[in-house]
């Protein structure tokens, strides 16, 4: 195929055998993947890691996982940053990330000014760019062609290229793939397996999950395996793909979590107050100072609070099987 | 009695939007802010039955008017869609040509349609300003069959050519750039929405030329109000003011808090009789 122009970003070259060999050596059996959420980070996310999450923290993102990513000072992690809120703003906040593909994040705090202060490396692509590539790699491709990015100078800073389409003769944008090393997804349900069910709008739930070596899912509820095969239509993720299954209710705290709870404005707050200001107090308080999620939400939270946040957004159309 | 309206020119942007706003068409809706405001107003208005998708997936929903707090950021934005999928989803749809017209607000668009959210000043490795980045916008502009764009009228948001392209306009306005570059064939941007004038595209040269202006403005003042030569057809329409209904809506139950609508100057203005 003829490469007429190319995008100078970087990205991880696709490895999609290399990506098999890893799956090939992951167990299917179905046994309980229940554990806390120290556990599951210890285990499953390493410094360097190439890490990617559905949604956001404002909603249905893995919050709590968050949390106790930075209270284990993970370091040097690359983050698929699509679609983001303060997501980023967090983790670097935290210290722990050095790399970002950038689709899209909530300006003007942490994450601006760490690009500019050349602390973290960034390249550009656009929030479908990056889910797209998390399709291709759950796809098992090295790469796919797409119908957008190209012309733009998100093309040339990032690492698309610009092919002659071998049938057609026309020009077309191909993206790599990407196969992350750990994916962080929070679900409304999920069996102690990892068969994990979402409602609302996914976003990128099953190409997140699907591209990534290792899986974490924090859950609202632990449902059971009778009720996953009495309603399989639901069921969003299956279980051989996952490692570790983590029971969080809240999970998505700061953040809402749809039908369920909403957003809280006095925390989000203090969170775009800290993104812009600087993190010590704030991560002293909500990370630091307690042992887990459960800790945090027994000690700084609050029943009203939760009570509060839960009266706010609770719906039961399409949010309940 | 005098018949004196004011309103602000974040108002004027919204309800000139809302009004291009038609039943007809599939919208492609950035996930918050200006535009999905100006689809809640259409629905309140000439368009209850307009069809939305914003980019998580969501497929025309009916959400309350008023969503506290970020809009995205809340489980009330999907109320009662159609349907829930993903983002991928939306992009094959628009990718296939199904989603008529993206809506999209900005903080730079240029002569040729072309809009930058990535950074100001510097260079791409070590920007001086940093933005948030492309987003959605370069899927609406590159893949919808049309799309409407807002930038309140400000030199420093009109340039003659944007620093970093993070969504394509018809970038060098040469012929067929966009094709070259491997977009669909036949797409770009419409309009381009001010506070106090409706923008097009030259259909040979890609330029921005001027459709319509507000009844409180004059050409000139427009034209001092970009940082290039705006291309000025015989035939120049009244752009329609915002009216006592629309107001009320927006006012009342799309931003009952003034946080978005609150922005920009008043402009204070009196119909003839």
């Amino acid at each position: 195929m003829e490469v007429l122009a190319e995008g100078k970003g970087f990205f991880r070259m696709p490895d999609p055998d290399g990506h098999r060999e890893w799956i090939r050596k992951k167990s299917r059996q179905m046994k309980s993947k229940l554990m806390t959420e120290k556990e599951a980070i210890e285990k499953f996310v390493s410094d360097g890691d190439y890490l990617g999450y559905d949604l956001m923290l404002h909603k249905r993102g893995p919050t709590a996982l968050y949390r106790e990513i930075i209270r284990q000072k993970k370091k040097d992690l690359w983050l698929a940053c699509r679609f983001s809120g303060v997501d980023p703003g967090l983790l670097i906040g935290g210290g722990c990330v050095s790399r970002m593909d950038i689709g899209w994040f909530i300006q003007s705090g942490t994450a601006s000014k760490a690009i500019e202060q050349g602390k973290v490396k960034c390249t550009e692509w656009t929030n479908s760019a990056i889910v797209y590539r998390e399709l291709a790699g759950a796809m098992g491709l090295p790469f796919l062609p797409m119908r957008y990015v190209g012309g733009s100078d998100v093309f040339s800073h990032s690492g698309a290229k610009l092919a002659k389409d071998p049938y057609t003769g026309k020009p077309i944008v191909l993206v790599p793939a990407i196969n992350l090393d750990v994916a962080l997804i929070h679900v409304h349900q999920c069996d102690e397996f990892g068969n994990a069910r979402i409602f609302g709008p996914g976003l990128s739930p099953i190409e997140t999950a699907s591209c990534a070596k290792k899986l974490i899912i924090s859950t609202e509820e632990i449902i059971s395996n009778e009720d996953i095969r009495r309603n399989p239509g639901l069921t969003t993720i299956p279980y051989y793909m996952v490692d570790a299954v983590v029971h969080l209710p809240f999970g998505s705290y700061p953040g809402a979590m749809p039908g369920m709870y909403g957003a809280d404005p006095d925390h989000t707050m203090e969170l775009m107050m800290a993104d812009r200001m600087g993190w010590d107090a704030y991560l002293k308080k909500w990370v630091f100072d307690v042992a887990d999620h459960a800790d945090l939400l027994e000690k700084v939270v609050g029943a009203k609070k939760l009570l509060d946040v839960t009266k706010m957004e609770t719906v039961r159309e399409g949010y309940h099987a | 009695m005098s018949n004196t309206i004011n309103f602000t020119q974040t108002e004027a942007m919204l309800c000139t939007v809302s009004n291009l706003i038609t039943e007809d068409k599939a919208y492609w809706i950035a996930i918050g802010g200006l535009p999905l405001m100006a689809m809640m107003l259409a629905r309140r208005t000439h368009a209850p039955e307009a069809f939305y998708v914003v980019e998580d997936g969501t497929v025309s929903p009916q959400p309350p008017a008023y969503v506290p707090f970020i809009t995205g950021a809340s489980g009330l934005s999907a109320y009662r869609a159609i349907a829930w999928k993903d983002m991928n989803t939306m992009g094959f749809h628009c990718a296939v040509g199904y989603y008529d017209m993206g809506i999209l607000d900005c903080l730079q668009v240029d002569m040729y349609g072309n809009i930058n959210s990535t950074f100001l000043g510097g260079t791409y490795e070590q920007p001086k300003r940093r933005f948030g980045g492309p987003g959605g916008a370069n899927e609406i502009l590159s893949m919808c069959w049309g799309t409407i764009i807002l930038a309140e009228l400000d030199k420093r948001n009109y340039p003659k050519r944007v620093e970093f392209i993070s969504s394509p306009g018809y970038l060098d306005g040469t012929p067929n750039a966009r094709e070259k570059a491997g977009l669909p064939a036949n797409t770009g941007p419409t309009y381009v929405v001010a506070d106090s004038a409706i923008f097009g595209f030259d259909e040979k040269t890609h330029r921005m030329k001027v459709i319509s202006i507000a009844p409180w403005i004059t050409l000139d003042e427009v034209r001092a109000s970009v940082d290039f030569e705006l291309l000025v057809p015989p035939q120049i329409e009244v752009m329609k003011p915002p009216s006592e209904e629309q107001l009320t809506i927006v006012r009342a139950d799309i931003d009952p808090t003034g946080r978005a609508i609150g922005a920009g100057k008043w402009i204070e203005y009196t119909p003839k009789e």
